[in-house]
């Protein structure tokens, strides 16, 4: 059970959607951490709440293959074939009319004037288009989702219920996320990422304070809580999408997305942590995207945060970092990071990740290690690479001819060890360093002068004797 | 009730008696001034007082006082013994006097017939004329406990009527000799005899026929109980008015008229006492009295609860002056009455306490039955004598001295107070009333945020004994940590923003007292109180300086040195660590507090069992400042850079250590820590880590042989850092073993360490994994380079002024730097700063931050207490 320990689903899936968990449980299927029969109630359970019939009525089969299927199910079947021809004729009606090329033409950007126009001039009103998002929600709750994904789109063009429309972009996120086109999901995800961050101040205070009664509704506390969602449906996008780590980074450690982790959901640290280390630019691939200061930075930042939440949560994924970063001790790392290898293959997001992720650990550990040291025992790295000796000298000169080391590091065969010599920084680069940034903060500093127009004193006027 | 008395059993003339009151107001001057009004408004139907004589004496109050606590007749009785007889005053309190209060009485009053024998003998009849009036009163009260008049002033009446017979007499025949003033007692005399005589015609009679049966008679009524007797004095006296209310009342109550009698007196007489209430004249002991006993013999709820609220309130007003407090006997009976009270309210649901009510009239008593929703409304605040007795509990303490045993026996009524305050809750709960529940909730947790967890068992058992307990309480939720947390968030959900930001402090100071330091981090931050706390009234202030400075001990005891170090720094730069906790006032240097300035101050103080110890605190300081600063210190060399200190205070005395040429044995805290600091500076961890565990004020600190463990674990490490930077320009190589031996470390951490700081570029070294050893790169820097050095990082710091004064400008809130930490909390705020820069620029960083911050921390006293703003820029 050493596994099951470290294994999330459990944490992760009560903030997500019921059709989001199937991918979550099938994977546990896969991996025979839990047994699978206890995985198969879970997912009927799941699947009893959904209109997926078909679906719930073979996992009862599976489960009970001796029993009959219920009857209820049958009942609901023709229930909710009669209650998708409905919702589907209601909907059809406003899809006749928007997609006449005439109407598309004539619809802006404001939605209100749109509003007015389809009424003027189709009668069309506004409880005609909430009948696109009812069926693309029925859609979805059978399973349709590609249709769903559709329909909610529409719907949300032309909506101004900001409550339904909030609701239309989980709903269409949802479903890109289950049809797998991660682009779009991206893109919705963005979207909706933007109307949650620009909840608070914008239009919706009104409602929020005339609510503010009931305790329920307080808006930086559901703002928290949309955020929290959020981020564990990102995963899905993340983990799939070809750039998704260094997005990942660049969500996850902004500060609002950064405090949300901290209060609400520790755990995704993993996630972060796991992403940090993935995309530190392994040698082999080094340079093959520019890459932003924070995804660079990553992984120092990472550390941070753990090292802060370490009394909320570990385990061995952010333990690795921690050993080796924080306490510098390779031994404990190296064993960590056996520990990680296991969780990061059972866990259903970083599964596919597993080769790339201990390529770039090992990178972090070796880089790690040749900075401190002088002279290293090839053997000695190997191993703390988890690594035999062969393979390790022969990773280890591929890393040596790769990498910037290159310069530095020489191998003695003879004694089997690698040689750094560093030479020390020179002064006036050091100076260069420290004085780069200045000319570009002083031009901001002009023109944010500049621009406040205020007779403010010229940047450089002040003396050095300030201090 | 007097008035009652007279129009029901008392025809006799009005005229009489205010003519008797005119005289008698000349007659009364000696008496205390302080005699009250309401005394003066009964004495008008006091006839007969003034026209009786003869004297003899003795009551039974003690008898007939059965449900009389001893302890109140005690608060009582001195202070009757007060306005009649001032000398007796000391004796009435020693308590033994108060067994014979009777014969005590008797005493008196043969006193005043000596006295009066004395006057007689030199024939000074202004003298006779004031003893006799003196005398009368005593009868009077005689009366008032329905006693029979004693044989004695039965007899000096009528010895007093025969000399008068003689004395006038002989003034026909030699008239001249009597002076005018003199001559005018005499006549006043004569007339108040005749008028006495003709009262007490009965008594006289009978002791003139046959004195001996008289006063057999007079004893036996004595011992007999008492109704016969009453009537009798009656029937003799024509229910010859009530000087006394109390006495009065306690035997109309025995007399079994109380229901023909009481009710409608009871409310006459407290309106008395509330009109005379707050006048200047008015005898607050004896207003006290009265509505004792008024509540001995208020019979329905609504009577009780109306007198108890009189009383309770005139409790309250006994002590006018603000500086005092409250004696401690009043102010428990005044918690027993304010417990009788919610019982009355909680047990009886057809009445309510409201502090608005529709106008009733006082005088008449009220009913369920007789209200429109079968509710009667009377006009008081429950929460308000609540909150008044905690005051007056705080400001008790605050006045006795804290090394006393006094202290400790007041501190011991907490125990009662507190079940008052759980009772009270649990009341408001039942009734749902939100906004006193939550003042109370909030009372209850001040009671307990701040103790350890056996004290806060004992309370709550104590609570817990009564029979209406709150549905928060310690057996229900298990742990007091539970309990806080479930009386938190009450407040939060309920209270308004002041209340809720109590409460929040209090919960966080529970979690930092409880060692749970990073909940307690996460809520100080997440709550952004550090924003606020300025515009905060002083007293939240002073509990946020709590706070904050448990939170540092806290971090403290969990060997989180750094965070502990930034924590307490805040509070010791202002160098008034005293004054902004509330433990004492501080010395003003540059002006002088005016006389109001000054109380307020002291009003404001901790009583001192809840005192955060401040040696304790400066040692935790200076010991976290010691090994933040000793290494980082050993790191830097030039002298530029050292000026630059993280703790100001520290390095302030670090500085004078160096400067004395002889170092004695160390002798207070300081003297320890300053000695152990030059240790470690010179590489001698041992002698540091003995000096630093040789404090004795650790033994305060709770877990102490834990944290002193760890103190020594810290010092070898930091030793070991502080050596490393001092002799590493002595050295090209160095062996990890012999480091771990002389640091007594176990290799593998002495390895970490060191490539902690190679990793951070504070050691130009790197390891050689072969040898075993650390090889230095010690590159030599010429002054040239130095300079430049410096240059470019004050070109760099130049150019951060520039961004914070625009920032200014532009009306930011503050520096960049403190918006992060402000916005996103502190732990973002030091990773922002940690992030823009290594090395030298992070501590410069840290620093401002640091300093932002120890501003705000005046400012937070600051603005209310001018004067301070000025040094905050220091």
């Amino acid at each position: 059970m050493a596994e099951a320990e470290h294994d999330l689903s459990k944490t992760i899936i009560p903030y997500l959607d019921r059709h989001l968990s199937f991918p979550l449980l099938a994977h546990l299927e896969e991996t025979n951490i839990f047994p699978s029969e206890e995985v198969q109630v879970a997912q009927y359970e799941l699947a009893k709440g959904t209109n997926m019939f078909d679906y719930a009525e073979t996992l009862f089969k599976q489960i009970h293959p001796d029993e009959e299927a219920p009857r209820e199910f049958e009942e609901k079947r023709q229930n909710a074939v009669s209650t998708h021809e409905q919702l589907q004729q209601e909907a059809q009606a406003v899809l006749d009319v928007i997609e006449k090329p005439e109407v598309a033409q004539s619809l802006r950007q404001d939605k209100n004037q749109n509003l007015q126009y389809l009424k003027d001039n189709y009668d069309l009103t506004l409880d005609q288009i909430t009948a696109l998002y009812n069926f693309g929600k029925f859609q979805y709750s059978y399973g349709n989702y590609s249709g769903a994904a559709d329909y909610l789109y529409h719907f949300r063009v032309l909506s101004t219920d900001p409550d339904l429309t909030i609701s239309a972009h989980w709903g269409k996120l949802a479903s890109d996320i289950l049809t797998g086109k991660w682009d779009t999901a991206l893109e919705e995800l963005n979207a909706l990422r933007e109307a949650i961050d620009s909840r608070t101040p914008a239009p919706f205070a009104p409602v929020n304070t005339s609510n503010s009664n009931t305790p329920t509704v307080d808006p930086a506390l559901s703002q928290l809580h949309s955020r929290t969602w959020l981020v564990h449906w990102s995963l899905f996008v993340y983990f799939n999408h070809p750039q998704g780590r260094s997005l990942l980074l660049e969500t996850f450690l902004s500060p609002t997305y950064l405090n949300t982790i901290q209060t609400s959901s520790p755990w995704i640290l993993r996630y972060l942590a796991a992403a940090a280390i993935i995309s530190t630019p392994a040698p082999l691939s080094s340079g093959s995207t520019p890459q932003s200061s924070r995804v660079k930075n990553a992984v120092r930042e990472v550390v941070k945060v753990i090292q802060m939440e370490g009394y909320q949560y570990t385990d061995p994924v952010t333990q690795f970092l921690m050993q080796l970063h924080v306490e510098f001790d390779f031994e404990a790392a190296q064993k960590e990071l056996s520990k990680a290898e296991v969780v990061v293959a059972n866990d259903f997001f970083l599964g596919d990740f597993k080769d790339e992720f201990l390529e770039s650990a090992r990178c972090l550990v070796s880089e790690a290690y040749c900075r401190i040291h002088q002279r290293i025992d090839i053997g000695d790295l190997s191993d703390r690479l988890n690594l035999p000796r062969e393979e390790g000298e022969k990773w280890i000169v591929n890393l040596i001819r790769e990498t910037r080391m290159g310069q530095d590091a020489k191998i003695d065969l003879e004694k089997n060890l690698i040689q750094i010599s560093r030479p020390p920084q020179p002064v006036y680069q050091s100076v260069i360093e420290k004085t780069r940034g200045l000319a570009i903060r002083t031009q901001v500093l002009g023109a944010a002068v500049a621009k406040a127009s205020a007779p403010a004193p010229a940047p450089e006027a002040q003396t050095v004797t300030v201090n | 009730m007097s008035r009652f008395f007279r129009q029901a059993g008392d025809s006799d003339s009005d005229t009489e008696s205010s003519e008797d009151e005119l005289m008698s107001s000349g007659d009364d001057a000696p008496q205390p001034k302080s005699t009250s009004a309401p005394k003066s408004s009964m004495n008008r139907f006091l006839r007969g007082t003034q026209s009786d004589s003869s004297s003899d004496s003795d009551s039974d109050e003690e008898d007939d006082s059965d449900s009389d606590v001893p302890k109140q007749k005690k608060s009582g009785l001195p202070l009757r013994s007060d306005s009649e007889d001032e000398e007796s005053d000391d004796e009435g309190r020693t308590g033994i006097r108060i067994l014979s209060a009777q014969e005590k009485r008797l005493a008196e009053m043969e006193a005043t017939g000596k006295a009066m024998d004395n006057a007689l003998k030199i024939n000074d009849w202004v003298a006779i004329s004031n003893e006799f009036d003196k005398l009368a009163r005593m009868i009077q009260r005689q009366h008032n406990v329905s006693e029979p008049i004693p044989p004695f002033y039965v007899k000096t009446l009528v010895s007093l009527e025969s000399s008068l017979v003689t004395t006038l007499a002989k003034e026909k025949e030699a008239k001249k000799k009597m002076n005018a003033t003199n001559a005018k007692a005499l006549t006043a005399m004569k007339q108040k005899v005749r008028k006495a005589m003709k009262e007490y015609e009965q008594d006289i009679s009978k002791y003139q026929a046959d004195p001996e049966a008289f006063e057999n008679e007079y004893v036996s009524a004595m011992t007999r109980e008492q109704q016969p007797t009453i009537s009798g004095g009656k029937a003799t006296s024509g229910a010859s008015t009530v000087d006394e209310v109390d006495g009065g009342f306690q035997s109309v109550g025995k007399g079994g008229k109380a229901l023909q009698l009481t009710p409608e007196g009871i409310f006459k007489n407290l309106q008395a006492v509330q009109e005379a209430r707050g006048k200047k004249n008015t005898d607050r002991a004896e207003q006290i009295r009265i509505l004792e006993k008024l509540l001995e013999i208020a019979v329905t709820s609504y009577q009780r609860i109306r007198v108890l609220l009189a009383l309770v309130s005139s409790r309250f007003d006994y002590n006018s002056s603000v500086a005092n407090y409250m004696p401690t006997e009043l102010w428990l009976s005044a918690q027993r009455e304010v417990d009788q009270l919610i019982a009355i309210v909680a047990a009886d649901s057809s009445y309510i306490i409201q502090e608005i009510t529709d106008d009733y009239d006082e005088l008449v008593e009220r009913h369920p039955s007789q209200e429109a929703d079968g509710i009667v409304r009377i006009r008081g605040s429950i929460i308000s004598f609540i909150d008044r007795l905690d005051d007056e509990f705080t400001r008790s303490l605050q006045n006795i001295d804290p090394h006393g045993t006094e202290y400790v026996e007041r501190l011991k009524d907490e125990k009662v107070l507190y079940c008052t305050i759980c009772r009270a809750q649990a009341f408001y709960e039942k009734t749902g009333q939100d906004e006193p529940l939550s003042r109370v909730v909030m009372r209850r947790l001040e009671h307990i945020y701040s103790k350890p967890d056996a004290v806060v068992q004992a309370l709550e058992s104590a609570a817990d004994a009564s029979q209406i307990t709150p549905t928060m309480s310690l057996v229900t939720k298990g742990t007091t940590s539970d309990l806080i947390h479930s009386l938190c968030v009450y407040l939060y959900k309920v209270g308004n923003s002041l209340l809720r930001t109590r409460a929040m402090l209090s919960h966080i100071y529970h979690y930092a007292l409880h060692n749970d330091f990073h909940t307690a981090r996460d809520m100080l931050l997440m709550s952004h109180l550090q924003e606020s706390i300025h515009s905060a009234d002083v007293a939240t202030q002073i509990l946020y300086n709590r706070t904050v400075v448990q939170l540092g001990l806290c971090a403290f005891r969990s060997g989180l040195i750094k965070e502990a170090q930034m924590t307490l720094q805040d509070i010791f730069t202002t160098q008034r660590v005293k004054e902004l906790l509330a433990q004492g006032v501080h010395q003003q240097r540059f002006q002088v507090l005016s006389p109001e300035q000054e109380k307020a101050e002291r009003q404001r103080q901790l009583p001192f069992h809840m005192h955060i110890n401040t040696e304790l605190l400066e040692a935790a300081f200076l010991v976290s400042s010691m090994l933040v600063e000793i290494p980082l210190l050993a790191s830097i060399d030039s002298e530029e850079s050292k000026r630059k200190a993280i703790s100001k205070p520290f390095r302030r005395l670090l500085d004078f250590a160096d400067r004395q040429v002889f170092t004695g044995p160390p002798e207070s805290t300081r003297d320890h820590i300053m000695q152990a600091s030059k240790a470690l500076q010179d590489g001698e961890w041992e002698k540091c880590r003995d000096l630093i565990q040789s404090i004795k004020i650790w033994s305060l600190m709770p877990e102490a042989p834990a944290v002193k463990e760890m103190l020594a674990k810290r010092i070898q490490e930091q030793g070991l850092r502080t050596y490393l930077f001092t002799y590493a320009p002595h050295y090209s190589t160095l062996s990890l073993s012999l480091l771990a031996r002389t640091f007594s470390l176990p290799l593998r951490s002495v390895t970490s360490i060191v490539s902690k700081m190679i990793w951070s570029e504070e050691l130009p070294a790197s390891l050689d994994q072969s040898g075993g050893v650390i090889v230095f790169h010690r590159i030599e820097v010429s002054r040239q380079q130095q300079l430049a050095q410096i240059i470019a990082e004050k070109v760099n710091t130049m150019a951060e002024q520039n961004e914070k004064a625009l920032d200014m400008k532009m009306g930011g809130t503050g520096g960049w730097g403190d918006r992060a930490d402000g916005k996103q909390g502190e732990k973002r705020g030091e990773q922002a700063q940690e992030r823009r820069g290594r090395g030298e620029r992070t501590r410069g960083n840290i620093r401002g931050g640091a300093r932002g911050r120890g501003a705000r921390f005046a400012q937070g006293l600051g603005n209310q207490m001018p004067g301070h703003t000025s040094q905050r820029a220091a």
